[in-house]
């Protein structure tokens, strides 16, 4: 529809089709285009009729529009809908149909150059001239094309974006040749009730339901269908033709103009309220930053394996920061963004703070604060979904690889130019949704980011009570040059290159020390972040109000000094404008271990203090530190003790013994680093008859030198008890052994007893009395005498495996044979944990070992005595 | 106000600079609605809190003023949520009030229908309200006002209770100058009622019924009297124990035209009603065979006022029964608001807002308290006392760390310091306090000391007849010792802030000659009792008394 209709009255002069008015541009209106469309130029079209093809696509159109505000919307509609009319459309047709001329009918009547009204700014210009320039931005984009001559501009919509705007433009129904249409409807002799139909129509949208057949409202429709007011476009439905439609609204497309983006009601908010408030934001980001380079330091959290931070971690860190989950994670999030802290790629990788940490710690709170907020600019991390789940379910973790989304510092500099738009008034999410709203009304960022932006900016101090800060609108304006017209290509790398200024800009201005306007950057007179963040802050005092009740008061922002000091050797009570801190045994303890002494305490203390440490506070410092390290705890692998102090006198000094690092803490007692039994050794060699003692005192005799294993094999059973002899299978005997083994397989072949029955007799074979094992099993099995019943083959799997199994129910140890890897029968006691798969899994106590054995290598079981 | 006197931080502490030029005026300004939290000596806490800004709007302060307020004294501009808060808090005060309807009785009101809506949604307002008039109007059963205030207290939307008082029955009470003497030694004497003692009358008879928050020693009592002039009907007076109750009918005979016969005792040992009668809580709440045996006295006669001494140790059952007195005037005594056991919303909605409050300082500064110095003398135990005293078991601890055999000579010598003053030594133990009897041989009062002795002493003490004294926890509460000008703490159970409040109280009577009043404690270093005295000296300190800690060596350097 949007094509030149055949019988159009264009002028002679004019283009007469789209393609046309693009080939017949000027090289700089072709500029022009190209710059408002950046995609019609990548890939180079190869011709002028293909850059029309491009510009006409429904792909071009779609982006065009998506970066359309509701103003240029409108202006559209009505141009689409006003170009079917017969006679040429100009932006005074424009303006007047979009009720935008009543407020400035004399401009109109003047200018019909919408250069001309731009010039005469907007006050004299009005709405009309907005929509003037509107219609010049469209021409200029492509979206419209003028087919008139140069002195009656004759506007149309560019081909294409009657489809790409949808049905029903401007509320409009369809249009209809001038023959199909009612030579001149008489609107005021409708029936009764036709009048609120059409009413109803009237402003869109243009389709209504037919009433039910026989009802009174049907006689009614259907008559307008016939005068041709409505159209039939199905049984059930009719529609308003365009022109009736137009007829109705009285020549207008849009009941009023939409010049100007909404200005939703906020909260108005004093600008000194706005920025105290982002100041203290400010300076509570920059502590827990702070704390969290301190957490980190000491305990690196690890690394998810899928990336991020778990959420074990992420509530300690939660913890150490003293606030909630979601707030550590945006603080996490910003300090890695701004480089504080990083995946240190070890193996198994953690989280630790940089180098850039350090230095961060050494600015001032401004910086500090420059630093975090210049990252948080230019980031594209969306933290706000952290919690959430994932398409497989998993939960997003703070610090994962894939939060983030290209689109992000576009829209944090939309959010931030919406509340840019309504000084000191606070706007809550919906003010700021439906200007974003207004601006691109075909591509609504999602709330939930919109959401997570703001309230990012209240976590960083960007806003303050809700209203954009003073800082804030310093971060903005660096953001700026890249904000209009910028494509996903493009706005990002010049957003990023003007971040990359505001921390020049900042730099410079930090090393000359006052951070009044960087003296590095090109444009002068605009204050750094930092620096507007530094007017903000309220000033440093170094000054502590100490008090009988072991409080002290910092009457404002400590400075760094007073900081360090107050949280080292006090408790925090409240923070704010002022911070109020108790002193405690416990703080003072801290300070005292960070290597503070009492005397340096109170020094610093009466240093800061305008009335001097009050009594209580002294003494609460003094009889800390006189009780602090009065117990000394150290590290020693044994010691020396003699009755006589002349026998250890010179051994701690006796270079020969250095090695043995002896350490002497009273006249009797020495501490040696080495183990007992080389320190024995050393002292013996030196000639001092030294012997070994057990903890409770007791001499040790030789039996420290046995080997390790048979050692701790007499330590499991008692020293004192001679038990019976361990069953191990030594060397020697091995014929016998195998002997055995030859003796199990033929009794197996025999059907001879398993090995329940061969303990039982041994039970009562041997002249020592029965133990209480073989004697209970022997009860829980009492038939089970040799001879009286034919017992499975011994090593029967299934015979191994029901002894093994009373053994892993009772948690008992049992004696296992089993055919080593060499094809040695070794036999050991073991404690079955686990039997399944035909596969033993057992603890051996004397080695301390769990092993898995293989059931089919196990060639015999009984249960162990205790 | 860029450089004004107060800092408000977002945790709704407010902080005051005692030093600067319009902290008195900037004190005065918040104190309607801030409550003082502590009163060191540099920077006074206060802090806001949804009862505290409830009782100013009862006062009739709205939520502007306080906003203006804050910002016009704030060094620093104020949090804006803290603001927001203040408003909407105290915007939910008066919302519904109870009122008398000509023809439905009680009845709760709303002048916003979604509140009424919402209070009456809730599970536990059910049952104490009847039909609903109309959206804004519901009956309320007359037996259930107190209780209702308790709920919606709870539920967040406290009632003003504008349904009145009966009026009770009449019984003329004037205040009388000169004092009828009470014993034949003393003589009479002009008085007229303290300023601030009259703006508490005042206070309390515009607001109707409430708490009068007066520091021990400032008078509570002729308060007490005023009120009961004013009201000029039977009163009930509720007291803590029977000396108080003494007391109570002592400086009623004395300033009041009571005489002894219109004034009766319903204790353990005498139970008689009469216009005026004084009641202890114990009786009230004794209980036999599972119900409370004395309830009757509460309806034994047409009351026109009820007085509650000492508010903040209110047993619970006490409240139980005030819910039910609803429809008489209430007046509620007390030196703090501050509750152990967090209470005090049911004082707010049973007793009533808080009426008057002075800043203890204040008045100690008009002169009408003696100032105190608070001194922790702080004991070395000998080698083997520590060795003791390290393995015993813990709960010994503190009983061995208290009642040190060395803290006896350290008394002797506070003693010896203090030649011309009224001395008061008060503990806990009484193995210790009947040694330290005998070594300063001053006479003991404990527990098992009748009243009659007890009085006796007292008055032997009043009169300057003893010097010393000796007293177990039972002097702790209400009794009057207005000469006390040294007291000597040697042994306290565990630092109660309330317990402290008292013992200081004992000697910050009013001295005649207006000398420093003395309170020495007396601790054992490196044990519990030092523990336990570190919540002392906060308290004190807090409440603004120098504290000074000296070593038990150098005792003798303090004079």
């Amino acid at each position: 529809m949007a094509s030149t209709s055949p019988d159009s009255t264009a002028p002679e002069n004019g283009p007469r089709t789209y393609t046309e008015a693009i080939r017949t541009r000027s090289d700089d209106a072709l500029a022009a285009l190209l710059r408002a469309r950046p995609d019609l130029a990548t890939p180079s079209p190869s011709t002028l009729r293909s850059l029309a093809a491009r510009a006409s696509s429904r792909t071009s159109l779609e982006r065009a529009l998506a970066h359309a505000d509701a103003r240029t919307l409108q202006v559209l509609e009505s141009v689409l809908v006003l170009a079917d009319e017969d006679r040429p459309l100009t932006p005074a047709g424009v303006v007047e149909a979009l009720g935008a001329g009543a407020a400035a009918g004399d401009t109109d009547a003047t200018g019909d150059d919408a250069a001309d009204d731009d010039a005469a700014g907007d006050d004299a210009a009005g709405d009309g001239g907005v929509v003037r320039r509107v219609l010049g931005d469209l021409l200029d984009a492509g979206l419209l094309w003028d087919a008139g001559a140069d002195a009656e501009p004759d506007l149309r919509p560019c081909p294409g974006l009657a489809e790409a705007l949808g049905p029903y433009p401007a509320g409009l129904g369809p249009a209809r040749p001038a023959e199909d249409r009612p030579p001149h409807p008489d609107l005021d002799s409708l029936p009764r009730g036709a009048r609120e139909i059409l009413d109803a129509l009237t402003w869109g949208p243009p389709v209504g339901v037919v009433p039910p057949p026989s009802s009174a409202a049907r006689q009614v429709v259907e008559a307008l269908v016939d005068a041709g007011l409505l159209i039939r476009t199905d049984a059930r439905h009719v529609v308003l033709p365009r022109d009736v439609g137009l007829l109705l609204r009285g020549g207008r497309t849009h009941p009023s103009p939409d010049v100007a983006p909404p200005r939703p009601d906020g909260r108005s908010i004093a600008p000194a309220t706005v920025d105290a408030e982002s100041a203290s934001a400010a300076l509570d980001l920059v502590r827990y930053v702070g704390l969290l380079v301190a957490a980190w330091e000491d305990t690196p959290p690890p690394v998810l394996r899928s990336g991020g931070l778990g959420v074990r971690d992420l509530r300690r860190t939660a913890l150490a920061l003293g606030c909630d989950e979601p707030t550590a994670a945006s603080v996490v999030e910003l300090a890695a963004a701004a480089g504080i802290v990083a995946d240190d790629g070890d193996a198994p990788p953690s989280y630790r703070p940089t180098t850039v940490a350090d230095a961060w710690e050494e600015q001032d709170d401004a910086d500090r604060w420059a630093l975090l907020a210049s990252a948080w600019a230019t980031s594209r991390r969306t933290p706000w979904i952290v919690g959430s789940r994932d398409e497989r379910g998993t939960v997003r973790a703070p610090l994962a690889p894939d939060l983030h989304r290209a689109w992000v510092p576009r829209l944090r500099t939309r959010v931030l130019e919406a509340l840019d738009a309504q000084p000191a008034t606070a706007l809550d999410l919906d003010g700021v949704l439906r200007v974003l709203r207004w601006h691109t009304p075909r591509a609504v960022p999602p709330e939930q980011a919109v959401a997570g932006l703001l309230d990012a900016a209240r976590l960083l101090g960007v806003t303050g009570a809700g209203a954009l800060s003073a800082a804030g609108r310093a971060l903005l304006a660096h953001l700026r040059p890249a904000a209009p017209g910028a494509d996903d290509d493009t706005g990002d790398r010049a957003v990023a290159a003007a971040t990359a200024s505001v921390g020049a800009g900042d730099g410079a201005g930090d090393g000359a020390g006052d951070g009044e306007g960087g003296a590095g950057s090109a444009e002068v007179a605009r204050p750094g972040p930092a620096a507007a963040m530094r007017a903000a802050l309220p000033t440093e005092v170094d000054e502590v109000l100490l008090q009988g009740d072991l409080t002290g008061i910092v009457p404002g922002r400590p400075s760094q000094a007073l900081a360090r000091l107050v949280e080292r050797a006090a408790d925090v009570e409240s923070r704010g404008a002022a911070t109020t801190v108790r002193f405690s045994v416990a703080s003072v303890t801290r300070a005292l271990d960070h290597g503070t002494t009492a005397e340096e305490l109170l020094d610093d203390l009466a240093h800061r203090s305008r009335s001097g440490v009050p009594q209580p506070l002294e003494y609460l410092v003094r009889d800390t530190a006189r009780r602090h390290e009065a117990v000394r705890v150290g590290t020693a692998g044994s010691y020396v003790r003699a009755a006589d102090p002349t026998t250890l006198a010179g051994l701690a000094e006796d270079p020969r013994l250095a090695s043995l690092g002896l350490v002497r803490l009273a006249p009797t007692v020495l501490a040696a680093a080495v183990p007992a039994a080389e320190l024995h050794e050393a002292l013996r060699s030196r000639g001092l008859l030294s012997a070994l003692e057990g903890p409770d005192g007791r001499v040790l005799s030789a039996r420290l030198r046995r080997p390790p294993r048979l050692e701790r094999a007499a330590g499991s059973r008692g020293p004192t008890r001679p038990g019976p002899r361990p069953d191990v299978v030594p060397g020697a005997d091995q014929a016998e052994a195998r002997a055995a083994l030859v003796a199990r397989l033929r009794a197996a072949e025999r059907g001879e007893p398993t090995a329940v029955d061969r303990l039982a007799t041994r039970a009562t074979d041997r002249d020592t009395p029965p133990r209480t094992g073989p004697v209970r099993h022997a009860e829980r099995a009492p038939a089970a005498t040799p001879g009286q019943v034919p017992a499975p083959p011994p090593g029967e799997p299934g015979d191994t495996v029901a002894v093994l199994a009373d053994a892993l129910r009772d948690g008992r140890l049992v004696w296992i044979e089993m055919v080593g890897p060499r094809g040695t029968l070794e036999r050991r006691a073991l404690k079955p944990l686990r039997l399944d798969g035909g596969r033993l899994r057992a603890l051996d106590p004397d080695r301390e070992a769990e092993l898995t054995v293989a059931v089919h290598r196990i060639a015999g079981v009984e249960p162990a005595d205790e | 106000m860029p450089d004004g006197p107060i800092i408000v931080q977002s945790d709704k502490s407010v902080l005051l600079e005692v030093d600067h030029p319009r902290a008195d005026e900037a004190r005065r300004a918040i104190a309607p609605f801030a409550e003082l939290e502590r009163a060191p000596e540099h920077v006074h806490t206060y802090r806001l809190t949804s009862l505290g800004l409830w009782n100013a709007r009862a006062a009739g302060h709205d939520a502007e003023q306080v906003v203006n307020t804050l910002i016009e004294f704030s060094r620093y501009p104020v949090p804006h949520a803290l603001l927001i808060d203040v408003a909407e808090t105290m915007g939910r005060y008066g919302r519904l009030t109870l009122a008398t309807h000509p023809t439905h009785g009680l009845v709760l009101q709303a002048t916003d229908k979604a509140v009424l809506a919402e209070v009456l949604k809730s599970k536990r307002t059910a049952g104490l309200v009847g039909d609903r008039i109309d959206d804004e109007t519901v009956v309320v059963h007359r037996s259930e006002r107190g209780h209702l205030k308790q709920v919606l207290v709870k539920l967040g939307w406290p009632a003003e209770d504008l349904a009145g008082y009966v009026d009770g029955e009449k019984h003329p009470i004037e205040l009388a100058s000169p004092t009828h003497p009470r014993t034949p030694t003393e003589q009479p004497k002009e008085w007229v009622m303290r300023p601030y003692q009259s703006q508490a009358v005042d206070g309390f008879w515009h607001g109707g019924s409430g708490v009068v928050v007066l520091p021990c020693g400032a008078g509570k009592t002729i308060v007490g009297a005023g009120a009961m002039a004013k009201s000029g009907t039977t009163t009930l007076i509720l007291v803590t124990n029977t000396v108080s109750a003494r007391q109570w009918r002592d400086e009623l005979v004395r300033r009041t035209s009571l005489t002894e016969d219109e004034i009766g005792e319903y204790s353990g040992a005498r139970k008689e009603i009469k216009p005026v009668t004084i009641a202890t809580y114990q009786v009230l709440t004794t209980k036999r065979k599972g119900v409370y045996a004395h309830l009757e006295l509460l309806d034994a006669r047409d009351w026109g006022l009820v007085v509650y001494d000492e508010v903040h140790l209110l047993p619970a059952p006490i409240f139980r029964m005030t819910a039910d007195l609803q429809a008489r005037r209430r007046l509620g005594l007390t030196a703090t608001l501050v509750r152990e056991d967090g209470r005090e919303d049911e004082v707010f909605s049973l007793i009533g807002p808080k009426r008057y409050d002075a800043p203890w300082k204040d008045i100690e500064a008009q002169g009408y308290i003696a100032p105190a110095d608070c001194v922790e003398v702080r004991l070395t135990l000998p080698e083997h006392e520590r060795m003791v005293y390290a393995t015993a078991e813990p709960e010994d601890k503190y009983r061995l760390a208290a009642c040190a055999p060395g803290k006896n000579r350290v008394v002797e010598r506070i003693v010896a310091q203090h030649p011309d003053d009224q001395v008061l030594v008060i503990g806990q133990y009484l193995d210790q306090l009947e040694e330290l009897s005998q070594h300063l041989d001053a006479p003991l009062i404990t527990g098992a000391t009748t009243v009659r002795e007890r009085q006796r002493l007292f008055e032997a003490f009043r009169s300057g007849e003893i010097s010393r004294l000796v007293v177990s926890k039972v002097a702790n509460f209400s009794i009057d010792l207005p000469e006390a000008s040294v007291a000597i703490q040697v042994s306290g159970s565990f630092g109660s802030r309330q317990e402290e409040a008292q013992r200081l109280g004992r000697v910050m009577r009013p001295k005649a000659d207006g000398r420093t009043a003395h309170f020495y404690a007396v601790v054992t270093r490196d044990t519990v009792d030092q523990d336990f005295a570190a919540h002392r000296q906060r308290f004190l300190a807090e409440q603004g008394y120098a504290y000074r800690i000296v070593d038990a060596e150098d005792l003798d350097a303090v004079a």
